[in-house]
């Protein structure tokens, strides 16, 4: 047989042609051409959608719609179920997880996966309209797993962020790609998990790569063209404000970190976004980088347009513990004050005010708490951290936090805070190493505790009053969504998913989902029927945040709830 | 212990090199290494085969200089029927592959790292027919950090 006789095997197709996909049915309607900024604005006024990452630009992961309420939530089941598996060799293969919020547009819902997936899928019945993959090499750097947490949608595109640092707009009718930018330094260990947020004409996304020595920062693209905006990083150069908590000598403000990697929240009246940064480089050896470190473990208020701090606070000054400040800003308002409430992981719940970031109040959030102390006017004294070589240390909480990326939610109904909380702790000892880029920078070795590991949904008030709390024999992993039929829904690490009474913590419904939760549900509305949507996969920082759960099953799959349909009377 | 220059005599020894001798399958990416071919507007491309009872890419390991557009022809010259799930930004490329065939697929990848392409059919991945695409390069020097150059390993 020669070459010649070769039978021609045409042209590779993509692989999502091979998906059962009815002809035409791959175009979504255009229910996102017209999703202006000032649509997002005024996002509390569409409860039948998910507009942006928190639901509104404040972050109180709230939505009014009430057709399902404590007097019905019992009668609540699955509508549909959205599964998308995983094949062949990824980044993580191990540790990916499913971390998304859906977003929901008019009965279009958007959402990513893990690995570079996005779907489009139709809101009602679960069917998927569209595909995107991006490629992703799977040696790229990740500190915490394969993970991938939603997309920002506006003006007819979508938004999203890959695991090699990549910014890019699908067509949000077809999928296909609109423009692509690479934002972050794949060989220097930086890589791109949050979901992006649009504010005005803006895509705004902010870097990964803490535990690589990075730089971090926040990046702005204009929506339509992609050209990029600005960039406003969070260690300052030498000679920039705030350089002076840096040693003056050495390259300590290179490798500095203060990553942005998770959405920050914006006012459009103070014009600031208002974005939580990570720690501190390395993240366990404070002698190789003298002073407080700003603007690491810090929220810093960011003017929208110049892409420049305005203020700053630090929560956890010369961090030693790992305790990122990456966790939501929730803006609400009391007696006539703007404010911003924030948990960090260091257990400590600040109020700030959110115009000028004079703080307010500072009160624990979780019982125990032994790296240091914070007074209540401010005053930070550290007690137990890794200090000598090889030496180690234990202390409450461990390096995942009190509460870990996963957000809280605020009701302006019941005017409480919902928390999700881990109390556990860990044990580091310090391991000097030596700088090199793209190579993981802790100074320690680090190990959680498996053992007396537990956490809780809390309820707090503005003045940092624990109102109730309902306890688990696990630590809390996931967001909690609150809303108007005064219910909040939370996951529980062993694939239980809550509903409890939002005002006194009863648990009022469960489903056992079949994997752990580590993600944010949603809820939304199509054609009269409100929906309670959670995305489903273990995984990610598992070692981090509950390694007594190390083993346990993946998962990825995104369960749709709902109260049952009206059924036609039989005539009986 | 051996050394590197001895490692295709010491699989072929061992029986790690073909179907069903020392183990079941063929060890993975221990085959051929090759490099894109890159004509003057920066485009790329290669020849990906299958050769005959072999259950191993021709080359496992295939090298890109850079990020960007590869024109893959792929044969597969086996008595079996294959086919290949290759990595591409928008979506996996597959293609069917029945016993001597021809086909062609057009990928875009970013640049630097490793993606994987198979034979996704019966166990053809877990008994050789995984290999891997090495882009090289660099990101733009617009998304690099702004900093002095670091110390790399």
């Amino acid at each position: 047989m020669t070459t010649s006789d070769y039978i021609d095997a045409g042209e590779a197709i993509e692989q999502g042609r091979l998906s059962g996909k009815v002809a035409g049915g791959e175009v979504a309607p255009p229910v996102t051409e017209n999703l202006t900024y000032e649509r997002i604005l005024d996002a509390r006024n569409e409860p039948e959608n998910w507009l942006t990452y928190y639901g509104t630009y404040d972050g109180q992961r709230y939505s009014s719609l009430d057709q399902i309420n404590t007097g019905n939530v019992q009668r609540i089941g699955p509508a549909w179920i959205f599964q998308a598996g995983v094949s062949g060799i990824i980044a993580g293969t191990s540790t990916y997880s499913f971390e998304a919020t859906p977003i929901v547009v008019d009965g279009v819902m958007f959402l990513s996966g893990w690995d570079g997936w996005v779907w489009a899928l139709n809101a009602r019945t679960g069917q998927e309209i569209w595909r995107y993959k991006h490629a992703v090499p799977f040696d790229v750097s990740l500190c915490c797993g394969n993970v991938n947490r939603g997309v920002a949608v506006a003006q007819g595109k979508v938004f999203f962020v890959t695991a090699n640092a990549h910014v890019i707009a699908l067509d949000a009718a077809t999928g296909r790609r609109v423009w692509d930018r690479t934002y972050g330094d794949v060989r220097a260990g930086e890589s791109g998990t949050l979901a992006p947020i649009v504010v005005k004409n803006l895509v705004i996304v902010g870097s990964s790569g803490g535990e690589f020595g990075v730089r971090g920062h926040l990046d702005a693209f204009d929506l339509d063209s992609g050209e990029h905006q600005w960039r406003c990083y969070m260690v300052p150069k030498p000679g920039e404000p705030g350089s002076q908590s840096w040693p003056a000598d050495g390259e300590a403000w290179t490798r500095g970190g203060g990553n942005c990697w998770l959405t920050g929240t914006f006012d459009p009246e103070t014009n600031l976004l208002y974005w939580g940064t990570g720690n501190p480089a390395p993240d366990f050896d404070g002698a190789v980088r003298e002073g407080d470190n700003l603007y690491t473990d810090s929220i810093v208020a960011v003017d929208v347009d110049a892409g420049q701090i305005r203020w700053h606070y630090q929560c956890t000054p010369h961090d030693v513990w790992d305790y990122d400040s990456m966790s939501e800003c929730i803006l609400f308002d009391r007696d006539g004050r703007k404010l911003l409430a924030h948990f960090d992981k260091n257990g400590y719940l600040f109020v700030l005010d959110r115009t000028t970031g004079e703080r307010v109040s500072i009160t624990p959030f979780v019982d125990r708490i032994t790296w240091g102390a914070i007074t209540r006017d401010g005053q930070v004294t550290p007690k137990i951290y890794p200090q000598d070589e090889g030496v180690p240390v234990h202390f409450y909480p461990g390096p995942a936090g009190a509460k870990e990326w996963t957000h809280a939610a605020y009701s302006p109904k019941t005017e409480l805070f919902y928390v999700p909380v881990q109390d556990v702790g860990a044990t580091a000892a310090r391991r000097r190493r030596e700088f090199k880029e793209g190579i993981p920078y802790w100074g320690a070795g680090v190990s959680v505790d498996i053992d007396e590991a537990v956490g809780y949904i809390s309820a707090f008030d503005a003045d940092g009053e624990e109102k109730w709390r309902w306890r688990n024999e696990l630590p809390m992993c996931a967001s909690v969504l609150a809303t108007g039929g005064d219910l909040v829904f939370a996951g529980e690490p062993s694939g239980e998913f809550n509903a409890y009474d939002a005002r006194t913590g009863e648990l009022l419904w469960q489903f056992q989902c079949g994997s752990g939760h580590h993600s944010s549900p949603v809820t939304y509305l199509v054609d009269g029927r409100q929906y309670i949507a959670v995305p489903v996969g273990w995984g990610g920082w598992a070692e981090g945040f509950l390694p007594g759960m190390l083993g346990a099953g993946h998962g990825s799959a995104l369960i749709v709830f709902a109260l049952p349909e009206e059924t036609p009377s039989r005539g009986l | 212990m051996t050394t590197m220059h001895e490692r295709d005599t010491l699989l072929e020894n061992l029986g790690l090199d073909g179907q069903n001798k020392a183990a079941l399958g063929k060890v993975l990416n221990t085959g051929n290494i090759a490099q894109a071919a890159e004509d003057e507007d920066g485009r790329m491309s290669a020849t990906i085969r299958i050769n005959r009872d072999e259950i191993c890419w021709d080359p496992s390991i295939l090298v890109l200089p850079h990020g960007g557009d590869l024109d893959l022809e792929i044969i597969n010259d086996d008595q079996n029927t294959h086919c290949a799930l290759l990595p591409s930004n928008g979506d996996r490329k597959f293609i069917w592959l029945v016993n001597h065939s021809k086909g062609r697929a057009s990928l875009n990848l970013d640049g630097p790292g490793y993606y994987w392409y198979s034979s996704p059919s019966g166990n053809d991945e877990g008994r050789g027919l995984t290999g891997v695409i090495v882009v090289l390069g660099d990101v733009p020097p617009e998304a690099r950090l702004d900093r002095p150059d670091q110390p790399r390993p």
